[in-house]
């Protein structure tokens, strides 16, 4: 392995890790899904049918994602597209509710009636991490590791 | 990219499972399908009254530029056992005794903000309604209530 491979496996775990933290520091989603069904309610993009389904369903992706990124290298990258579509989602639904003026929380970290409002460093910060997934699939595609 | 996209298919599936399996035993598991349109919120963003939570009721109480009035729209006993300080009790239940404050008070033009006791009570919202067909443009319905207030930290006076 070259030093310019190492250097982009290194890049590649360290995206993957910090990718992995981010989402797994949603767990409270999972430990109250009433309020998170609530945060996804307040966003008013999906019909009421699917809102609560869609909670559920999005609080054990993000997990899931985040202990393939972390515990099941064959499943990386994989896990890394699905969060690059994860954010992209979540940023369109940040950006439609912000020029809406909405007041809430986006509940992404905390779903705490005194969480503050969701705002643009909120898609701001989603950009940096959809920025650390292309790092990650750089560093992977040019570290020389295959996906199995 | 045939292997990512099965793969990504694994992780979709193994979600879509364990997600289904961890809200069947979840202590705190929650419906599949629920009505959200006969919440309160949802009542009032259908009557185009602005709601907003605890963290912004907390910004508006604290600003010095913006002065907001609380309004309390619980009973006269709930609201002299504990309201947010410097908030006006008008009672929902007994509104018509209350017009000549809210006339001055909508005259006012200060932003009015509607609380009652949770997320749950719809005196709030009723008030608000009735605040908003006497001519109240500046309201804004706190949907949070006093209960989290409370919880919260939220100066009381009593």
């Amino acid at each position: 392995m070259t030093a310019d491979q190492k250097i982009y496996r290194f890049a590649y775990w360290l995206a993957c890790f910090i990718i992995a933290a981010t989402l797994l520091s949603g767990y409270h989603k999972i430990l109250y899904p009433a309020d998170f069904a609530l945060a996804v309610y307040r966003f008013h993009l999906l019909p009421e049918e699917l809102v609560n389904i869609s909670a559920i369903y999005f609080q054990w992706l993000e997990i899931i994602c985040g202990l393939c990124l972390l515990f099941v290298p064959k499943l990386r990258v994989a896990a890394l597209w699905i969060a690059l579509v994860l954010l992209l989602v979540f940023s369109g639904a940040i950006g439609i509710n912000l020029v809406r003026g909405t007041a809430f929380s986006c509940g992404c970290f905390s779903n705490a009636p005194d969480a503050p409002p969701m705002d643009w460093m909120s898609v701001a910060r989603n950009a940096a991490l959809m920025a650390l997934v292309g790092l990650a699939l750089i560093g992977f595609k040019r570290s020389g590791e295959t996906a199995h | 990219m045939k292997t990512i996209l099965k793969q990504i298919g694994i992780i979709l599936l193994i979600s879509g499972v364990v997600s289904f399996l961890a809200n069947s035993v979840h202590p705190r598991k929650i419906p599949w399908v629920q009505s959200w349109s006969n919440q309160v919120e949802a009542k009032a963003k259908q009557n185009g009254i602005k709601v907003i939570p605890l963290s912004v009721a907390l910004q508006k109480f604290q600003s010095l530029e913006e002065p907001a009035t609380f309004v309390d729209a619980r009973s006269v006993d709930e609201f002299e056992a504990g309201h947010i300080p410097g908030a006006l009790s008008i009672p929902f239940q007994s509104l018509e005794e209350e017009f000549p404050m809210i006339g001055s008070l909508i005259d006012s033009g200060q932003e009015l903000i509607v609380y009652c006791q949770n997320r749950e009570c719809d005196d709030s919202l009723l008030l608000a309604m009735e605040l908003q067909a006497m001519g109240a443009e500046n309201l804004v319905l706190y949907i949070d209530g006093f209960e989290v207030w409370q919880k919260y930290g939220g100066v009381v006076e009593q």
